[in-house]
């Protein structure tokens, strides 16, 4: 049995599940780390999804529905830069009305184009970026087949997701806009003063997770499904945001922390089909990233350190 | 004399004056979110006027209209009034809808156990109980909140997923009954909450039911706790600047917690009365994400408890109304949650117009001066 469970799938499946996560989680790391809380990532990932799939429809390219996934998760976000930092009006509020508006919008949309709520007709997937086979024989064949499944049998937003981690950590750290982003969520009027544009930064770290979660919705509705549904990501932008707090807001750390949500929903969906041997409902399956997530708040917050700043309006003054 | 008089009138116009300028802000936001509305319509190439006359036809335009609005504007009382309640504490319950679930959980459960006891005893019981479910569902995340500061809209929502997920077990599985839907029995008629034109006499006016009545009383009570009992008083000292409130001797981390049960209490009162007094069972899909239309409700209201009555009763008659407008107009029925979003951002943005009036009365007196 534990052998069913236990394959080069459950793992190569916790890398693409925890994908929307990541990048989702990316995106709400450099938003907060600017001083500002996003919690419509959710919607924005919702949107992105959509347009995804929408775009993909009509031109026919996945490349230009990845495009068009990003552009409207960027559009969707500049509401949430222009309430938040030039109108100051709370973020958690205007996140809210942003996550309402996705939905509205994309079960608007989508009854308008396809003419019925519910599922999009499928659209062409993104396919695996490799395709290498099995060259070996014997023991090598076994570990060849467990390499593969892992690192390279994955799609392209995958891949996207594991370089931006990589970039993002060095950018955040190794860069005088990293350090600026940084700086303006910890301590924005120290920034004000040496001439940085608090404005500007922040608007830009908005937009930029706008982008991630556009990107994490073409993810799930390209990659990972080849369709949309009316409120698809279920949830994924709150996880997202537990993640990066469980990352210590850095954008590294909130993919290794996604890998974590995304292991225990790939081990649920592998128990799927087991759920008559070991007697368990197949909803208490479904709980588990989001209890996983409780726990994880629960037990890490109160050692993780906030940005000073965040979500507080900056008044110049 | 005659200068207290004038003092006394002086006061009263401020005191108007101030109601006004209160619910200004929020009409003109729903005008303004109405209008947008339109203007999407129009350019997904549908007719906004008699998209809006259909939309009024199924919230006003007939005693049957008029009680579908008040049965919809029902659990929007409970939900608006908890999530208002959070925030007058400084906290966000955007988990009412996960509340909700486990209050229409206890209601289905014990409306068919407790069968055969009377209607006064019965009701109230079930009331009871149902509260108690939503403060308990609250009452981790209100720990989780004021222990170790974990933000409660995570927590909140991610108890609303597992509350689902509860809910849909229980409905197809232990608690299933036999057919081919997956939902509860039927709950006992000591259990079913009188219909609202049965109560007061009128004609019929279809499915309204008291629960209705249950909410404008609650908003009543409310008003009157937050403004004149301890408990309200803390609520609001820890909403406006939980350090100032410590500092006085109130425990900001106790307050929050109860803060966060109470409004899980009266959220869960949504999932009761939609039990009790429409569906009279349990199904997956019972609640039309009315924990979530609670927070617009509660921040055209700014969370007063009274406000919450007036936008209760228009998103109740947004979502009434939708069902005529696809039919007759054929605008799918989404543009309303489109609508909601509106008014929410142009409700949240007032702050700015507030700004921009204070700071041309600031240069006014500079210049005169």
């Amino acid at each position: 049995m534990l052998a069913d469970v236990i394959t080069p799938d459950l793992f190569a499946s916790a890398v693409r599940v925890a994908t929307p996560l990541a990048l989702a989680a990316i995106g709400g790391t450099i938003c907060e780390r600017s001083g500002v809380v996003n919690i419509a990532l959710e919607g924005m990932m919702l949107t992105g999804a959509f347009f995804g799939v929408a775009v993909t429809y009509f031109t026919g390219s996945a490349w230009l529905g990845v495009l068009g996934a990003v552009v409207s998760g960027t559009l969707l976000s500049l509401i949430h830069a222009f309430a938040s930092v030039t109108l100051k009006t709370d973020q958690v509020v205007s996140g809210t009305a942003i996550n309402i508006l996705a939905t509205g919008v994309t079960g608007f949309l989508m009854e308008v184009i396809y003419g019925h709520p519910g599922t999009t007709d499928p659209v062409a997937r993104l396919r695996p970026l490799l395709n290498l086979g099995n060259p070996f024989n014997g023991v090598l064949a076994d570990i060849w087949r467990w390499i593969d499944a892992v690192f390279f049998s994955h799609t392209p937003i995958v891949y996207i997701a594991i370089l931006l981690a990589v970039v993002g950590q060095w950018w955040m750290y190794n860069t005088t806009w990293g350090l600026r982003v940084r700086a303006l969520g910890e301590h924005p009027r120290a920034a004000d003063t040496v001439g940085i544009s608090v404005v500007r930064g922040r608007y830009f770290a908005v937009l930029f997770s706008g982008a991630m979660g556009g990107l994490a919705g073409a993810n799930l509705s390209l990659e990972q499904v080849g369709s949309f549904t009316e409120n698809m990501t279920n949830g994924r932008g709150f996880i997202a945001l537990a993640a990066n707090i469980f990352g210590r807001w850095t954008p590294g750390g909130s993919y290794l922390a996604s890998l974590l949500f995304g292991f225990a929903d790939a081990l649920q969906i592998k128990l799927q089909p087991l759920r008559d041997v070991i007697q368990i409902p197949p909803q208490f399956f479904l709980m588990l990233p989001y209890i996983l997530t409780v726990i994880v708040l629960g037990g890490v917050v109160g050692r993780a350190v906030a940005p000073a700043a965040v979500g507080k309006p900056y008044e110049k003054g | 004399m005659a200068e207290r008089q004038l003092a006394d009138t002086m006061g009263k116009i401020s005191a108007w004056r101030g109601i006004l300028e209160r619910i200004a802000m929020p009409i003109i936001s729903v005008v303004l979110a109405i209008f947008l509305g339109a203007l999407i319509m129009l350019v997904a190439g549908f007719e906004p006027l008699p998209a809006f006359l259909a939309l009024l036809k199924g919230s006003f335009g007939s005693p049957r209209a008029i009680g579908e609005t008040m049965l919809r504007a029902t659990p929007l009382l409970f939900t608006g009034l908890a999530v208002a309640y959070g925030f007058k504490a400084g906290l966000f319950n955007i988990g009412a809808e996960g509340q909700l679930f486990m209050g229409g959980l206890v209601a289905a459960y014990l409306g068919v156990v407790m069968g055969g006891v009377s209607l006064w005893i019965n009701i109230p019981v079930i009331l009871l109980a149902g509260m108690a479910a939503g403060a308990a569902w609250a009452f981790i995340p209100a720990l989780l909140k004021a222990r170790v500061g974990a933000h409660e809209v995570i927590t909140t929502m991610m108890f609303t997923f597992i509350a689902r997920y509860f809910v849909s077990y229980l409905v197809s599985g232990p608690l299933r009954a036999e057919g081919a839907v997956a939902q509860t029995v039927r709950i006992a008629e000591s259990a079913v909450l009188p219909k609202l034109h049965d109560l007061l006499g009128t004609a019929p006016i279809g499915r309204a039911h008291a629960g209705f009545i249950v909410g404008l009383v609650l908003a009543v009570v409310m008003w009157l706790v937050l403004r004149y009992t301890t408990l309200g008083y803390e609520n609001r000292a820890v909403g406006f600047n939980p350090v100032a409130a410590e500092t006085g001797g109130i425990s900001v981390s106790a307050t929050m917690i109860k803060a966060l049960c109470i409004s899980g209490a009266l959220a869960a009162l949504a999932g009761v009365t939609e039990v009790l007094g429409l569906h009279y069972r349990l199904f997956d899909q019972f609640s039309a994400g009315f924990g979530f239309t609670g927070i617009a409700v509660a921040l055209l209201a700014k969370n007063h408890p009274i406000g919450v009555i007036p936008a209760a009763i228009l998103f109740g008659a947004l979502s009434a109304g939708a069902g005529t407008m696809q039919l007759e107009a054929e605008v799918p029925q989404k543009v309303i949650f489109i609508i909601q979003a509106l008014i929410i951002f142009f409700v949240a943005a007032e702050a700015i117009a507030r700004w921009i009036v204070r700071f041309t009365r600031k240069e006014a007196i500079e210049d005169a001066g």
